[in-house]
């Protein structure tokens, strides 16, 4: 019987370069799980649910780094931990949005263990920064044996807890674009106490010249087997001054577009009641 | 399964073990060096009983607080570990314990080696934090005595004993 105290047995591998990290992960394919925080995969095998053999990238020097440039925007490495970024200045002014969904994600203790690549990887619905990086226009890097790989965060949640990434390819490095100018974000969430999953999550981010939103990207979580676009919704407020009437346009869309099922955070009709709220205060909240 | 050995500094003194790559750093230091104050309570890093400080130059502070039950032993080769064990210097409590004790802060005691571990790493990171930075700063340590108001007036308590002593 695996338990939470006794972990079911695996192979631990401890590459210290990625190219031996990505050789391991070709040779035990489909056998092998990449290990970055091991807040998700060390839970997952409490439960018994665990590869034979796990790869940490923990061994791999350099990988902790977030850097931000004005021009080049900013890049996530695969071991940057949620605290990390979350104590980064320019993700706090730069990206709201994403500062948010990293400060408030689980608590203090797995913050500082848990990542936000890792935390986008296991592409739960419900996942915090997938959310907030799905608004923000991400990429996500990957390594593997033909090299490297570079995917639009819109093309990488596939279905539930489904990705792009390849059985064979390590996430290296999240990328989000540069700040241009106008742009605002947001992101904000519904949890019965702050370190559950979220129940629902949103996040936004706008465009907005002379108070005229110009585009949007909006996101939600835990409404649909995987993180979303509101794409319906982005095309209410395009063009529009953001006022009273218009924000009552973009909440009667949000419905729509959800596919909410019950479960043990929270029932199907909770989610459709309040995510157009949520959607709603996430733009009033990023608009300021 | 292949045995890693590996060296740990825990409360300054050194400990060589074989462990495997499964074995959790709560399970390594319970089971095999005797250090029984780190708790287990969850096992899902959701309760904090087997809250300890790692040290990390990348920190401010130099130490970070992990829950030791999400932690791989394997990959704490090298690494400075402090228990509730070690807060103090020359058998004495620190700050933090000794509120603890004054302010009734603990009732059955099973959370508080990890609730007085997170509470040294808050004030350190924060020693100005003010009533809600503390209650926020202490989710992911679970009381089911108190009610908290009393672990709450604890680490008050002790934030003002270390910034007496400053």
């Amino acid at each position: 019987m695996p338990s939470s105290r006794i972990l079911p047995e695996f192979e631990l591998l401890l590459p210290e370069s990625m190219a031996d990290a990505v050789k391991l992960l070709k040779k035990h394919k489909g056998d092998a799980t990449v290990m970055a925080g091991g807040t998700d995969v060390i839970v997952s095998a409490t439960q018994g649910f665990i590869t034979p053999y796990v790869i940490s990238l923990a061994k791999i020097k350099g990988l902790d780094y977030v850097k931000f440039s004005k021009s080049g925007g900013l890049r996530i490495g695969a071991m940057a931990t949620l605290h990390k970024v979350a104590n980064t200045k320019e993700v706090e002014t730069e990206y709201p949005a994403l500062y948010k969904s990293a400060a408030i994600n689980g608590t203090y203790q797995t913050r500082n263990m848990g990542t936000v690549v890792g935390n986008v990887l296991r592409a739960s619905p419900s996942g915090d920064c997938g959310c907030a990086l799905l608004a923000l226009g991400a990429k996500i890097v990957f390594d593997g044996p033909r090299g490297k790989r570079e995917v639009s965060i819109d093309d990488f949640f596939i279905d539930y807890k489904k990705t792009d990434r390849k059985v064979d390819e390590i996430a290296v490095e999240i990328k989000v674009p540069a700040p241009k100018k106008g742009v605002v974000s947001a992101f904000s969430r519904i949890t019965r106490t702050t370190l559950d999953l979220s129940k629902i999550n949103a996040a936004v981010c706008l465009t907005m010249d002379k108070g005229i939103c110009k585009s949007a990207r909006i996101a939600m979580g835990a409404v649909a087997p995987k993180t979303i676009r509101l794409i319906d919704s982005e095309n209410v407020l395009k063009g529009q001054k953001i006022t009273p009437s218009i924000l009552e346009a973009l909440a009667a869309s949000v419905g729509g577009q959800l596919s909410p099922i019950d479960d043990v955070r929270s029932s199907a009709e909770y989610r459709l009641d309040v995510s157009p709220v949520l959607v709603k205060r996430t733009i009033e909240e990023a608009i300021g | 399964m292949s045995k890693y050995p590996i060296t740990l500094n825990i409360n300054d003194q050194e400990y060589n073990v074989y462990v495997s790559g499964h074995h959790t750093l709560l399970q390594v230091m319970r089971d095999q060096l005797d250090l029984t104050e780190v708790k287990y309570g969850c096992g899902r890093g959701e309760c904090g009983a087997c809250t300890v400080l790692v040290d990390d130059e990348n920190e401010p502070t130099g130490r970070k607080a992990v829950d030791s039950c999400l932690m791989l032993a394997a990959m704490m080769d090298g690494k400075k570990i402090t228990t509730s064990r070690g807060l103090g210097k020359n058998g004495q409590l620190n700050e933090v314990q000794q509120a603890f004790v004054d302010e009734s802060g603990i009732q059955c005691g099973f959370c508080t080696p990890g609730m007085v571990v997170k509470s040294t790493a808050l004030l350190e990171n924060n020693p100005k934090a003010t009533e809600e930075e503390i209650r926020f700063g202490l989710e992911g340590n679970i009381c089911r005595c108190t009610g908290y108001v009393k672990i709450v007036d604890s680490v008050k308590k002790a934030q003002k004993a270390i910034n007496k002593k400053k």
